[in-house]
């Protein structure tokens, strides 16, 4: 989806965020970032970078040790918890650990995320089997996640961030443990999603094979600070600076 | 209606995974119910019966002569100092025989050899309703007794302190019992909601990830919390009334029953009771709500 840099606000602003984990874990450092509306992001870099805590960072679950968080035009440190609860059914979160209920169904799990907003029993129904249609899961539907692969769980965890169709979906490694067939459906879905319902999309990844050759930004954490990614063209790195 | 849906199946979901729980604490706030409601309902009772035979209350002084009519308004006067009173009546021995015959009605035969002289006269003293306190009537009747003339001085009092002593006693059970139903009742449903939260912990803390609402995680706790109070204390009061129909019919006919013209609770005394487990229970939630779920 085309954006216009100059005038839009962004969907979600970091500026100078830094996070130190006690007692001096210093995860990310000094970041600034802008991810404007219907964008797709990748953020990439090795493991212990500070991906995971970036994207914790802009969900809530942990708060920044120093610097400004912007989600949607509103600071997350002066949000409150109620506020908090109903930014996070907006935003689809697909954990790298997954988070999902071993003993529940795939269906019981990703129709919690639906639940949460009072959508009606029928919809999500409908929902759930488009979303697993899409990753290729149908016949898993009311199997246990805890007895799914660790492929299938991860798809499992990206339909429930998913099922919403959030305006900010936020994808942990989704790819971490897919074959190449299943990360061609995931990144199906992304541009699904980004085309279809408009989401802004923000994928962690070490993976290179997915931001290759994409005409979208990709973004490169080294030790928690971040820099345009090296083999980006001058384009990219001059709408990073926007 | 989305919303109440998912309440209740939120609700029904919790009771079903620790069911085992929940009925023993259905059958403890049940019990409670029924151990509190079945002395209260003994006072309750007991209150209505002093209530009835404090009416009765009269002070009978007997002289060992009668009193003038001139004299009387000065008798009167000085009584009336001392406590308050509702009426005076003066007996003499005359009146006291014509109300004695007139007692006997067909019987009054056997009066024929004696004479009318021989019933003492009396005062019949009547303190107004507000003197039902049993010293306060041993004060009185010890008063009346320095009255001139006076020979003896009749209060049923010492029936009336017994009756007063058992009531009392009563009374502390009740309270007893009160006290165990409150502990009772908040700390065993707050005490199973915490199983409820703990068996759910992972579901809750996922349900937070996803943006559950404050509402949606705690209603269904809330709730779990007040039908818990509404089902214990109904069977509470139902085994309760049902205990009091057997003995009533039971014991039907003249007997103790009669005597104290037993009854069940008034329709709101029992609504008051349920309400009252009702929010017990969901103050034991609310507990447990506060506790262990930080939203
Ligand atoms: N809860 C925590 N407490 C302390 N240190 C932490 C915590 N979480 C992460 N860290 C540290 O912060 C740094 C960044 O971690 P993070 O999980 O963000 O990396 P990552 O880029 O997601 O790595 P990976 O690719 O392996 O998932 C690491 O050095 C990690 O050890
Ligand atoms: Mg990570």
């Amino acid at each position: 989806m085309p954006r216009d840099a100059s005038t839009d606000k962004p969907l979600v602003e970091l500026v100078n965020v830094t996070k130190i984990y006690p007692p001096d874990v210093v995860a990310v450092e000094d970041v600034s970032l802008r991810i404007y509306k219907g964008e797709i992001l990748f953020l990439t870099g090795m493991s212990g970078a500070g991906k995971t805590t970036l994207i914790k960072l802009i969900c809530c679950l942990e708060t920044p040790t120093r610097g400004l968080i912007e989600v949607a035009g509103r600071d997350l440190s002066r949000i409150s918890s109620a506020g908090i609860q109903r930014m996070r059914q907006k935003i689809g979160v697909a954990y790298q650990d997954f988070r999902l209920l071993d003993k529940q169904t795939v269906l019981q799990n990703i129709a919690m995320a639906m639940e949460v907003t009072y959508t009606s029993t029928k919809v999500i129904r409908a929902r759930v089997d488009e979303l697993l249609a899409l990753l290729n899961l149908s016949d898993k539907r009311d199997k246990l996640a805890g007895e799914l692969s660790r492929g299938e769980q991860q798809r499992v965890a990206l339909a429930r961030a998913a099922a919403n169709g959030p305006s900010l979906l936020l994808a942990d490694e989704p790819t971490g443990n897919l074959d190449p067939t299943a990360t061609e459906l995931v990144i199906n879905l992304f541009r699904h999603l980004n085309e279809k319902n408009g989401s802004t999309i923000v994928v962690a990844t070490h993976d290179p094979s997915i931001y290759a050759d994409t005409e979208h930004r990709v973004m490169a954490l080294n030790k928690g600070q971040l820099s345009a990614h090296p083999n980006r063209s001058p384009r990219q790195i001059e709408l990073f600076e926007a | 209606m989305q919303f109440l849906a998912y309440i209740l199946r939120q609700t029904g979901k919790n009771l079903r995974q620790t069911w085992g729980t929940q009925v023993m604490t259905l059958l403890t706030v049940t019990l409670s119910v029924l151990l509190f409601a079945f002395f209260f309902l003994i006072y309750t009772n007991m209150l209505r019966a002093s209530a009835r035979l404090g009416d009765d209350v009269r002070l009978i002084v007997y002289l060992d002569q009668e009193v003038a009519e001139q004299m009387r308004p000065g008798l009167e006067k000085k009584i009336r100092d001392f406590g308050p009173v509702e009426k005076i009546v003066f007996v003499s021995r005359t009146e006291a025989f014509a109300r004695l015959s007139a007692q006997l009605g067909k019987e009054k035969d056997v009066l024929n050899d004696l004479g009318p002289d021989f019933l003492p006269p009396s005062i019949e003293v009547y303190p107004l309703k507000t003197l039902n306190d049993l010293t306060k009537i041993s004060q009185f009747s010890d008063f009346l007794l320095t009255l001139p003339h006076a020979a003896k001085v009749q209060s049923g009092s010492d029936w009336l302190r017994r009756f007063g002593y058992f009531t009392n006693l009563l009374r502390a059970v009740v309270l007893l019992s009160g006290g165990l139903l409150i502990i009772s009742m908040t700390f065993i449903v707050s005490y199973t909601l915490r199983l409820t939260v703990l068996s759910r912990q992972g579901e809750l803390e996922i349900l937070r990830l996803l943006g559950a609402t404050s509402a949606y995680i705690r209603l269904p706790l809330l709730l779990e919390g007040m039908l818990q109070g509404f089902l214990g204390s109904s069977l509470g009061l139902a085994a309760l009334y049902f205990l009091y129909q057997y003995i009533a019919s039971r014991f039907s006919g003249p007997g103790f029953l009669k005597l104290f013209d037993f009854a069940f609770f008034p329709p709101e005394l029992t609504a008051s009771i349920l309400l009252a487990g009702i929010v017990l229970c969901t103050v034991g939630s609310l507990f447990s709500i506060r506790r262990f779920i930080r939203i």
